[in-house]
């Protein structure tokens, strides 16, 4: 019998070490970008707004860094492409709930450089997320992970195209640029 | 209406503005008689000047400011601007007549110039206090005399009999107006100097920091009979003395950091120790172009020239709205907050001098930083190191000097003939052309010494100490973590699974003979 409670209580703290070791990556994601901060940005601006048809549009652009400096700090940079999509957050929005979950909107992607002078994209996973409240948030988290995925595939062959310097939270809905959710 | 309330209300604030300045000198430059006239030449505002400031002039004539000619004692290589290439504009040779404009002088438009007049000595460019005294490209060296219409835009010409009555000490602006700008525009050239330093706040330069310390650059880069140390050209790499007591007489350079923070400035004796091999700017300005204002990074002379299918001159803009591509120039390429890269270097920089002879198969040096970690001069130092392609002879192997800027038939920016353009350069600098030219990748290294970030933003331990950090390239020298030394990791990664398969075996043992007891 002790053979078991030993052998299950280890397995619980394993499961728990490696949930805890793998839960960051799991949640979030990071890829480099092949382009500049700027350039990036804009370039995911540019994806997001091909998937008009799914709703989406650019609620905003923030420079983080910006407030610290302010401070009289000195931080490396990072753009926040603030996005959202009515096709997505009306049926979140609607329930009670799952109004809670509007606190993940808007969908945010941070564009950030790192001590090696590489830029890099970092991402929620939006898909598991989803799967955390049950199948049907499940399932349109998964409709934004699949949006996210285009989000970020970029066309070398397109020139830089430029970046959108929209107010955050422009208030305006449907498909404007400083619109969203 | 609301048009000439609001021009009067600027109007009524102009005027107290200029009543108000309180005076921080022992002279009224606007109470003295000399000074009391109309100007419509900026000639005769130095011919006033030098009457009651007999020598400046003959000060000046001794200055690499005022020859752009300047003799490393280390080196005994023949430098300055007339002598060097560069590869942002490359030379300012046969295109002096624009690139005089941050020239202190008058009428510097060819190889003729009169270097010993004294009248010649523009005294404005560094002593106006109204930062209204601006001189455009592309006229010698003098201001504007005469309303200029330039892309539809009247510029008017400075108020000299103003500017006259106000002039005093140098200051970020003035200094600013030609170093922020070099290279052919905001922050091309250096990376930690550009415009955003006029009015800088304490997280982009604590010690300039508007709000706080407001220091000139003259507080660091002292002028000793016009001459102002802190050269670009003989870079003191390791200054291990004392700090300079106000009023001590010595030859040392005040534009170094020891010079006022001594050489033991930290706390802790490990920091110090640090500093013995790791120049201060390293870890105190972990990035540059952080004003703002982006810093140039590449530019590729080969791709200008290219027109549209009207055969206009075609300008690309970047996602920053900024230029990444110009007929006249070629392709760029601009970054913020730049990780500065980092060498040994021990004060000594070999310039490729003209007519020298380049492997146009590999990158080529513009300035060669030298140091290395036994010399016993170097320190670690940041560098922007400035990437591009340049054109070259492919008979003679030496760099072209082109001609660019100017009215004339044979300027590249006029007539986009790369032919004429080499031709006329080679005319005037002797530099040979032989009619067939390429492009070849250079790069040019310049310090980090400004945009000092406040203390508790300095580098911290892991930024350097680890694999594939900063220092990466920094040959010669163990930094643990960063470094690894095979064998010695080896050595240690089988002790520690040695002992971790003992304590495994231990336990195993521990476990098997507590179950047989059990069992008993």
């Amino acid at each position: 019998m002790l053979k078991y409670t030993i052998g299950f209580l280890v397995g619980i703290v394993a499961s728990l070490v490696l949930g805890w070791q793998f839960a960051g990556s799991l949640m979030f994601y990071e890829h480099e970008s092949p382009y500049g901060l700027e350039e990036t940005a804009a370039r995911i601006q540019s994806n997001i707004k091909t998937l008009s048809h799914n709703g989406w549009a650019l609620s905003g652009l923030r420079s983080p860094h910006k407030a610290v400096e302010a401070a009289g700090g000195t931080v490396l940079p990072v753009l926040l492409v603030e996005a959202c999509s009515i096709k997505y957050s009306k049926p979140l929005l609607k329930d009670d709930n799952t109004r809670i979950l509007s606190i993940l909107m808007p969908c945010t992607i941070a564009v950030y450089k790192k001590d090696d002078g590489k830029i890099y994209i970092g991402l929620m996973n939006a898909g598991l997320v989803g799967y955390l409240f049950g199948s049907k948030v499940g399932s349109i988290m998964q409709g934004v992970a699949d949006d996210q995925k285009i989000f970020i595939k970029f066309d070398d062959k397109k020139p830089a195209p430029p970046l959108i310097r929209t107010t955050p939270g422009g208030g305006k809905s449907g498909t404007e640029d400083t619109g969203g959710c | 209406m609301k048009k000439y309330i609001l021009f009067l209300m600027v109007f009524l604030w102009i005027i107290p503005s200029y009543a108000e300045t309180t005076i921080d000198s022992t002279a009224d430059h606007s109470k003295f008689e000399e000074l009391d006239r109309v100007f419509t030449d900026a000639t005769q505002i130095t011919e006033a000047c030098l009457s009651c400031h007999t020598e400046s002039a003959k000060q000046i004539h001794k200055t690499t400011h005022w020859n752009w000619q300047y003799i490393n004692p280390q080196t005994q290589q023949k430098l300055g601007k007339k002598n060097i290439f560069n590869n942002f504009c490359i030379s300012p040779t046969s295109n002096y007549t624009f690139c005089a404009s941050c020239h202190i002088g008058y009428g510097f438009k060819d190889e003729s110039f009169d270097f010993s007049s004294q009248n010649n000595v523009d005294c404005l460019a560094c002593h106006d206090t109204t930062a209204t005294y601006k001189k455009l490209p592309g006229f010698s060296g003098h201001p504007l005399y005469e309303a200029l219409t330039k892309n539809g835009k009247i510029i008017q010409p400075p108020d000299l009999t103003l500017i006259a009555k106000n002039v005093g000490k140098t200051s970020r602006a003035t200094c600013g107006a030609c170093h922020f700008y070099g290279g052919g525009g905001n922050a091309v050239k250096h990376g930690d100097l550009d415009s955003s330093l006029k009015d800088p706040n304490y997280a982009l330069d604590v010690h300039m920091d508007k709000k706080g310390l407001d220091f000139n650059c003259a507080e660091c880069h002292t002028s000793d009979n016009h001459n102002i140390s802190g050269s670009r050209y003989n870079i003191t790499a390791k200054d291990n003395k004392k700090a300079i007591i106000k009023g001590q007489k010595t030859n040392r350079t005040k534009s170094t950091c020891q010079a006022c923070h001594s050489n033991n400035p930290h706390d802790t004796s490990r920091l110090n120790n640090h500093s013995k091999k790791i120049a201060c700017q390293t870890c105190h300005i972990p990035t540059y172009a952080r004003g703002g204002i982006q810093t140039k990074m590449t530019w590729d002379w080969s791709t200008a020239g290219k027109l549209d299918k009207s055969g206009k001159p075609i300008t690309i803009k970047d996602s920053g709205g900024r230029n990444a591509y110009l007929s006249k120039k070629g392709d760029f390429s601009w970054d913020s907050y730049v990780i500065p890269e980092y060498r040994w270097f021990n004060g000594k920089v070999k310039f490729i001098e003209k007519k020298e002879k380049i492997d146009p198969t590999k990158t080529v040096s513009i300035n060669k930083f030298y140091g290395s970690y036994d010399d016993g001069k170097s320190k670690i130092w940041p560098l922007k190191i400035f990437r591009g392609k340049q054109p070259y002879d492919k008979k003679y192997l030496h760099l072209l000097i082109p001609h660019t800027a100017g009215k004339d038939d044979s300027a590249f920016w006029g007539n986009y003939d790369w032919e004429k353009s080499f031709k006329f350069g080679a005319d005037v600098s002797g530099v040979k052309y032989s009619g067939e030219y390429d492009f070849a990748t250079t790069q040019m290294s310049w310090p980090i010494t400004h945009m000092v970030a406040p203390k508790y933003d300095a580098l911290d331990c892991k930024q350097c100490h680890r694999e594939n950090s900063r220092l990466k390239n920094i040959k010669g020298v163990y930094m643990p973590a960063a470094h690894n030394i095979k064998w010695l990791d080896n050595i240690m990664t089988i002790i520690v699974l040695l002992t971790l398969g003992g304590v495994f075996i231990h336990g195993f043992i521990r476990l098997f003979l507590f179950y047989k007891r059990d069992k008993k």
